[in-house]
Order: C-alpha cells, then structure tokens, then sequence
C-alpha cells in the first residue's frame, strides 16, 4: 500500500501544474481508495480472488522515459483496421489512422466536458478509485453524430520492453453520438517476462438508436496482473455488440457494467475467457434494466486448463414498473484438468411483471461420449479434444461480424489451445 | 477377418460377457439378436473399445491382429466401424468437418494423399443422395438438432464415407420409421460386398427382413445361445425370447 502512496505522490509531483479540478478529483479519489484499500476474502463480491500480490507489489508508474523504441511491427495489428496505439501507456499519436467523423481527444478536454463522469460516487469498487486517482493514460474517442464508421478502429494497448515492474491506469472513453455506427477493438497486449500492472477504465456511450461493437481483447504473459471496470450507457435504440477474448495473465479482474439509459436498446455481451497454468480469471458482470423494452443477452465461457481458475458472476436486475424487457445470462465452462477451478454465480432480481428471463449455468469437463465417439471415427484423442474444445469456443467466435477481427481471434484460440495440447 | 474367443468382458467389475465366441468372415452379415440387458451393445463397445468397458479374458482379433491392444482411433483406422445405437450432439464441430478430418485421417494411416475441399464435397454430395440425407445437414454441428431417424442416418453416412471393412451397426433400426428404416437398409444392402462384414445388432427382426443376415446369434445373459440362419429370427419374432432361455 505504501507503494502506491508514493507513486501517488510521485505523480502528483510530476505533473506540479495540473489543472486544479483534476487535481482535486485525484485527491478525493486516492482518499477513497485508501479508505476501501485492497479486496479481501471477507469482501462478498471480491471473494474468490487474492489481490495480496498487487497489493505488495512494487511497481511504479510509466513516466516517459519508459517509452522504449518503436517496435518495427506492432504486435496484434489486425488487418483492415483504422488505428491508435499506445506502447507502455504512452500514446503515439504520429501512428494514429483515423477516419473522418472520429476524433480522438485528451483526457483533459474530456473532463473539462464531463466532469460528472469522474465523480467515483461512492463506488465500492477500490480499482476505479484507484485508477481515477492515477488515471495517467488512454484516450477519449469521440464518433460523431450520424457518421458511420466501416472499417473497426483498433485500440493497441501494448506493455512491453521494460527492465522494472510498471503499472498504469488508462481511462478511455468511447462515444457514439447518436445514430452513428462504429466498431471499436479495445486490445491490450502484455509482452514481459517482467510483471506489469494494468488497470484500465473504459466508459462507454452509445446514443440514441447508435450502434457499437466493442471487442475487447487481453493477451499477457503469466506475470502480469490486470483490473478492469468497463460501464456501457446506451441510449434509446440504441444497439451494443460486445466479445470480449481474455487470455493469459496471473490475475484478470473484471467489472462490467451496463445500464440502459433510454427505451428499446439491445445489447448482447460474449465473452471467452482461456486460462491455464496457475492463471486466475474473474469476472463480475451487472446489466441493469431500468428502461422499458430493452433487451440483454449475454454468454460468457471458460476454458480452464492445469491449475487455473475462474469466476463468473452475473447479474441481471429489472427494476420495478419496467415493461417488457428481455433478458437471458449464459455461463459455460469447460474444465481440462481435474485441478482448475470454477466458480460460478449468475443471479437474477427481477422487481418488475412483464419480464423474459432465462439464466443458467454448467461446469463440465470434456464430453467423454464425444471424444469416443469421435476416436471411434479414427480421429485421434489429441485431435479429438481439440476440435471438442474448438467447438465449445465457437458460439463465441462465430457471432463476430466483422471477417478479420474473428480470423484473429480465431487464430489466437486456435494457438492458445495447440498451446495447451502441446504441454498438457 | 474378426475372431472373437470365449470373451468375457464388463463393467465396474460386474461381468457382461460371459464367454462369446464368434468368428466373422469377409462378406458375411452376422445378426446378434436379443433382449435389453443381455450384452448386445456390451459386444459393440467392447470391439470398437470404450473406455469404459474391460475385458477380463478371452481374445478379440481382427486380421489376425490383438484389436484389446488398440485405441479406439486404431481400430476404427485398421477398418472397424461403428453406427451408434445413441449418436452424440458434438457442439461447435459441424458434420463436414467430422467427416473431412475422419476420412483425411484414414487417408493419411494408408499413406495416401488427403483429400481436397473441392473432392471431398463431390464425394460427399454423392453420398448424401444415398442415405436421402439434405446438404444443409452438413454444415450443422454433428447431431445438433438431428431427429433421432437423421443421426441413423448421418451414421450410415458416415460408414459409406469412410468404407470400412467391418461395420457394427448397434440398434440402427431402432427410432425408426419405416421409411427411414428402408432408407438405412439400402444404404447398407448397397454397401455390401464380398470384403465387407456386418455385425447388425437389433433387438427385433424388423431391420433383418431388409438386410438379409447369412448368420443369426441369439444372445442371452452374455451368452450365443443359439445361432441359425434368417429362419432363427422368425422364429424369435413369433415365440419371443423366453423359449431359449434354460
């Protein structure tokens, strides 16, 4: 913990000129940071997940003399796309591609616009005040009313070529003025044999009758330790696709948060989780129907290999005098070891009448009777447990819209799980 | 071609088999009739080698190779098929690829050429015709959504996909229509051959009037009690069972 008041201090020292509203939104948030501290297992909604080695960490923040030398080929880079990047949360703007009617602003601008935005609120959540307090990367990205964007915009959050544990607290913002459509590909990618720190927050608002399909990708080494708050507003009509892909990393915490803010908005969140080793995934989702006519659906799976584990927990509230709303929460999980671990939580309230709920939940391991089945076409047990498992993946892959975003994330299941087939 | 010597096999522990001896030969459709619980399916697994069953003594031989020694993958290579009585919903893994990766995998242990995309779909349109089988089936996961007359079918699809020589066809008339069940029993009557053995296992003589057995086994409480020819299974269908039983 003292590490982190030191990098607070650090940071405050660094920038000794920083606009006084700010200053004072970090102040208030580090406070309520302190006065939370870090998840326990006495926490209810933290409970399976130990974050003591965050806590007695030493990592130290990336000033920008950590900005190491440009790779020559930026690693992820999906074809076909516009893009932005950032190499050890220092964003390199002369690389930047984007179309007309996006704007990428700074964090600045953006709270001078939104301060509200920034209020913590009294979030139980240390990881946000955390990240608000430092909030120190990342970029607002703005798509205009109206304005329909083709090809996805591609986010590249690369840490990698550092010789000393570093973290960072980037804060994107993702807006889509109303009717505009857009793709945004949110991809962090951890390339250290060093550990490193992530903890991101993304807020994200797609206006009336706007369209957004937000893929959001992790891929890190076993070292690193990544926190997450994703919060989605959508307005009126408006329309969200999500997948997220999560591979990798000693710890992934992630929160995420939707609220329908108008009536008649569809929203459907995906996600794949692949761990193995001793990797521990654990995400906490909350779709809030406080709207009329809107509908939710969500499917997230794991796959956990060796001694990894996973959390899900799910939430989906209707509030009182909602009509009509339509929701339905998957969770599915597929254990290749008999030491990974799973717990499971999908939980409904449910305070309104005119409601269409399903939700449900299963851990198993891989389907003797079809592995048998297909051994006894002369496809071999390796090959077997393959496709099975390739195949538990797919209802999260196949729903990608866009051609080259679902071939990369194809390819990246595809080699996590030759990964595990080689070693296991 | 497959021997089998006073086989004993089970389950947990609990013996099953209690001494089958049977020899197939090359062209022959044996039939092995009998009630439920009496070890037909038992025989199946057994030879096509589910984890699940052990064998406690006796022999199984194929070509004159110990087939209990092999993976299931191995027998079903060296040419042994089975049409499951209760076919699996693989998830996410659709039929054309089952059976591309199937029949490439056959290819590959003979040391020929896998098949192109182009080839294989020509090979497999074909097929499809005989088991009366739509194409839209092929791009569906493997038995997902299948009715229970379309896996019998997709199974029959697979055995003429992969041409082996010996099929083990476990209860493929049973959940049948009659129409579905002459549409199967084309499918095998046009299949068969002076290489190509059958050992159809049913529970009534139904599926037998449409493929004419050359051998009919009864088996009761994990014994052949009895074995004739089609004439046995007439007699089966107007006494019942319970004449044979000691």
């Amino acid at each position: 913990m003292t590490q982190f008041k030191q990098q607070f201090d650090a940071l405050l020292d660094y920038w000794p000129d920083e606009n006084t509203a700010l200053r004072k939104v970090r102040m208030n948030a580090f406070n309520h940071f302190n006065k939370l501290g870090f998840p326990t297992k006495k926490w209810e909604e933290w409970q399976f997940t130990d974050f003591s080695e965050i806590r007695k960490s030493e990592y130290r923040l990336s000033w920008s003399e950590d900005l190491p030398e440009l790779p020559d080929n930026i690693p992820g880079r999906i074809s076909n796309t516009h893009f932005i990047f950032m190499i050890n949360g220092h964003y390199q703007p002369q690389l930047s591609d984007l179309p007309k009617g996006v704007t990428v602003s700074t964090g600045l601008n953006h709270f001078h616009g939104h301060p509200d935005d920034y209020k913590i609120n009294g979030s139980e959540n240390p990881f946000l005040a955390l990240n608000t307090s430092m909030m120190n990367s990342g970029v607002p990205i703005i798509v205009e009313n109206n304005a329909v964007i083709e090809k996805p915009i591609q986010v590249i959050y690369l840490m990698t070529d550092f010789l000393e544990p570093l973290m960072n607290h980037p804060r994107f913002i993702f807006e889509l003025g109303g009717n505009a459509q857009a793709s945004i590909i949110e991809h962090y990618i951890g390339i250290s044999s060093i550990s490193h720190y992530v903890n991101s927050v993304s807020k994200i608002k797609v206006d009336q009758n706007a369209q957004l399909s937000h893929i959001r990708i992790l891929e890190t080494d076993d070292s690193a330790n990544y926190t997450a708050s994703t919060q989605y507003v959508l307005g009126q009509d408006a329309q969200l696709n999500t997948t997220s892909l999560s591979s990798g990393g000693r710890l992934f915490r992630h929160d995420i948060k939707l609220v329908f803010d108008g009536l008649g908005a569809k929203a459907t969140l995906n996600g794949l989780s692949l761990t193995e080793k001793a990797q521990h995934h654990d995400q906490h989702v909350i779709v809030d129907h406080g709207n009329d006519a809107c509908q939710s659906h969500q499917l997230f799976k794991y796959i956990l290999a060796d001694k990894a584990s996973g959390v899900f927990n799910g939430k989906v509230v209707v509030r009182e005098h909602t009509k009509q709303t339509d929701a339905d929460q998957s969770n599915k999980n597929l254990l290749l070891s008999p030491t990974a671990l799973m717990n499971a939580n999908p939980q409904l309230e449910i305070y309104a009448e005119d409601v269409k709920c399903a939700h449900g939940s299963t851990t198993g391991q891989i389907d003797p009777e079809a592995l048998f089945y297909l051994r006894s076409r002369g496809i071999s047990k390796k090959k077997a447990i393959e496709l099975i498992i390739g195949g538990f993946a797919k209802d999260i892959i196949t729903p990608i819209q866009n051609d080259d975003v679902r071939y990369y994330i194809n390819n990246k299941v595809t080699n996590w799980l030759e990964g595990v087939m080689h070693h296991g | 071609m497959l021997k089998i010597e006073n086989l004993h096999a089970g389950v947990d522990g609990k013996e099953i088999l209690k001494g089958i001896s049977l020899t197939v030969n090359p062209g022959e459709l044996h039939a092995i009739m009998g009630r439920n619980g009496s070890g037909k399916s038992t025989l199946a697994n057994v030879i096509t080698g589910r984890d699940s069953y052990e064998v406690m003594s006796g022999s199984v031989t194929y070509n004159e190779v110990d087939l209990l020694e092999l993976s299931p993958e191995n027998r079903a290579l060296s040419g042994i098929f089975m049409s499951f009585q209760y076919p699996v919903v693989i998830p996410g893994v659709n039929t054309t690829y089952l059976l591309r990766a199937a029949l490439n995998a056959k290819l590959k242990n003979n040391g020929l050429k896998e098949i192109n995309a182009a080839d294989f779909m020509r090979l497999i349109r074909e097929k499809l015709k005989l088991v009366n089988m739509d194409e839209k089936y092929l791009s569906r996961a493997v038995n997902d959504g299948f009715s229970g007359g379309e896996k019998k079918r997709n199974e029959i699809l697979q055995m003429l996909t992969l041409e082996p020589e010996l099929s083990i066809l476990d209860e493929t008339d049973s959940g049948l229509d009659i129409d579905a069940l002459k549409i199967v029993a084309e499918g095998v009557n046009n299949f068969r051959n002076s290489d190509r053995s059958f050992l159809a296992i049913t529970h009534y003589q139904r599926l037998l009037e449409y493929m004419k057995p050359d051998h009919v086994h009864v088996l009761i409480d994990g014994k052949i009690v009895k074995s004739g020819d089609i004439t046995l299974a007439h007699e089966l269908e107007e006494k019942g069972y319970s004449w044979l039983e000691s």
